[in-house]
């Protein structure tokens, strides 16, 4: 007899991964005691904020530093997450990643103009290279998506070629605009470029996570189509799915959760490549459990490796994008020996 | 009867300047076995995603339950029409019991979990095909055989009156294509489907398909009973290839005879009139 996927058990999975999220979340942020110059104090931040604001720095730091970078990271994560299950699924192709469209270069390219032309304005608490990223990425994942349908009947690999070519396009800008740039606009620009995790503004914060969870949630709600869009468009028309109805939903979401987490964080590499590949290989490739427990995983592994980045060289915060390829690599690896020879058992 | 499917002067091509299918016409009775033949390039995978709605025709009609086919939306179509084409394995390692639940799809809700009717008549599926026990087994593990059974059982799960089938039995040993067409046959016979399908195999359409439709390479086309369309010039005026035929009871059968077949020159000047009761 067949297994099937209920609405039940998938909520249970997923409780046990939110579980796990914010135990995770909360070790992250108490631990470890002391980063940088600060050493807080467990009992006097739990204590509250005191009489006036800014009074318990130890109850500041928790509440004002610690906690919303972790909370940053595991949004940042969760979305990236997302948009490589997404962008795997839609281009059927295992290695494409949340950039693979154009959104790294035209970030990039967003930042380089914004760090160059030294715009100081901000919009709703967001910096303007931030603002610059985002608007960025949007611009060129349309910019793809559009060269895409112009140029080819099959839309999947016209998509990936117009996204290679823009890509490469505007990488070379960016590499004429650095090589022009002066030294401390070139650090600023490699460091964004890099990937990392800073502190934002309150607000910034709260607009991101909503958008980033409405986001998923539209990807969720497509799930089922997106398995059937991995076969292919002949097959999945005949089993009542229309792909490129799906492809723009899917495209879409995929675009502004990611383009979201650049603006918020920088290129952080990895995430999105190796998360939903590591879900995949555990929990199979069914997207209706598939995407949500990527999202979660996502901002585990995120959080854990921000962590890292801020503590492992006392002092001196390393870009994140830095350790999530260096831990990633061998842990998907690992992964991948032990499933692989599950999946060779049954082969 | 009522003619479930119905083609009406049908016209294709893929360019403005080429047609491929000229003025077609042919119904399927409901419930009806009809195969399609012809040689390579007649257009024959062509006429099934015309039936299917994958293509839209330059001129002409085709009905589907009454209905023309581009009236349908893609959902309501897939509830109509099953397609099965050559098996292959997808990009992700999906189980037999994920692909087979795929069928459910049409009727699914919002966030898409099935319910007990779609599970019992993917459980269905699986034992009429019997799948069953490969249920958990990942798609790509299997062999061609195997998966191409669980994609009949898919086509049976989505409870669709219609099945179009693209070669099925491509690729397959001889066990495994009698195996594909009894399964076709019980399905016809049980659940009363419409089946239309692609073949090479004018034995096996002969043994198991009320009519054939034959597609020539020249645009010219003949339907009717099969009995009554294979026939030796038939078969040399459409393939271009002189056949032995024989018969086992009332069934007929075709050898193919090549140049090289033995004694092929004495066999192939009588072949016409060789009639083995």
């Amino acid at each position: 007899m067949a297994e099937f996927l209920t609405a039940k058990e998938l909520a249970i999975k997923v409780s046990i991964c939110l579980v796990v999220l914010a135990v995770v979340m909360s070790l992250c942020a108490l631990f470890p005691r002391s980063v940088g110059t600060q050493k807080i104090s467990w009992t006097k931040a739990f204590a509250g904020p005191g009489q006036k604001p800014g009074e318990n720095i130890d109850y500041e730091i928790l509440v004002r530093v610690r906690l919303p970078r972790v909370i940053l990271a595991a949004l940042v994560g969760a979305a990236l997450a997302c948009s490589g299950v997404v962008l795997q699924a839609i281009l059927r192709n295992p290695l494409a990643d949340p950039y693979i469209l154009g959104i790294s270069s035209g970030a990039g390219l967003g930042v380089i103009i914004a760090i160059l032309s030294g715009i100081s304005w901000s919009f709703l608490g967001g910096s303007p290279i931030g603002i610059f990223a985002f608007a960025g990425a949007l611009i060129t994942v349309w910019l793809v998506w559009y060269i895409g349908h112009f140029t080819g009947k099959s839309q999947v690999t016209s998509l990936l070629l117009a996204g290679v070519v823009v890509n490469a396009f505007f990488s070379a800008v960016i590499m004429f605009l650095t090589s022009i740039a002066k030294s401390e606009q070139l650090r600023s620009t490699i460091y964004w470029l890099m990937g990392n995790i800073t502190e934002k503004d309150s607000a910034v914060l709260l607009v991101s996570a909503v958008c980033i969870l409405a986001g998923i949630i539209g990807l969720f709600s497509i799930c089922h189509r997106l398995n059937i869009s991995t076969l292919g468009e002949y097959e999945a028309k005949g089993l009542g799915v229309d792909t490129a109805k799906t492809r723009v939903i899917a495209f879409a979401f995929a675009a502004f959760i990611t383009s979201i987490a650049v603006s918020l964080s920088g290129l952080i590499g990895f995430v999105g490549l190796i998360v939903p590949h590591g879900v995949r290989l555990v929990f199979g490739p069914d997207h209706r459990q598939l995407l949500p427990i990527s999202a979660i995983i996502g901002g585990i592994f995120l959080v854990i490796a921000d962590t890292l980045a801020r503590t492992v060289f006392g002092q001196e915060q390393l870009p994140v994008g830095v350790i999530t390829a260096i831990a990633g690599g061998p842990f998907f690896l690992i992964l991948l020996a032990k499933y692989s020879r599950k999946v060779s058992w049954l082969k | 009867m009522n003619a479930f499917i119905e083609v009406e002067n049908l016209n294709f091509g893929y360019t403005p300047q080429n047609t491929i299918l000229k003025d077609i016409s042919f119904e399927v009775i409901q419930g009806r076995f009809l195969a399609i033949a012809g040689p390579n390039g007649a257009g024959k995978t062509t006429l099934l995603n015309l039936l299917c709605g994958l293509l839209r025709p330059k001129a002409g009609c085709i009905r589907i339950d009454g209905a023309p086919v581009e009236s349908y939306s893609v959902k309501k179509l897939a509830q109509k029409v099953a397609v099965v084409r050559q098996e292959f394995v997808p990009v992700f390692d999906f189980t037999v019991a994920q692909m087979v639940s795929m069928a459910r799809t049409p009727y699914l809700g919002t966030f898409g979990f099935e319910d007990k009717t779609d599970k019992q008549m993917v459980n269905e599926a699986l034992e009429a095909t019997d799948t069953a026990q490969f249920a958990l087994r990942a798609l790509g593990s299997l062999s061609g055989g195997e998966r191409q059974r669980v994609f009949i059982a898919r086509a049976l799960a989505a409870n669709s009156p219609v099945l179009l089938l693209d070669e099925p039995t491509s690729f397959l040993d001889l066990k495994h294509q009698v195996g594909i067409y009894d399964l076709l046959k019980t399905a016809q016979f049980e659940k009363g489907k419409t089946i239309v399908a692609i073949t090479h195999d004018i034995n096996l359409a002969a043994q198991y398909c009320d009519e054939i439709l034959v597609l020539g390479a020249d645009g010219n086309y003949h339907i009717g009973e099969t009995k009554d369309v294979l026939s030796p010039e038939q078969i040399e005026k459409v393939f271009g290839v002189r056949t032995f035929v024989g018969r086992l009871g009332r069934e007929k059968f075709f050898i193919p005879l090549g140049k090289f077949a033995k004694d092929s020159g004495q066999i192939a000047g009588k072949s016409h009139n060789i009639r083995h009761e």
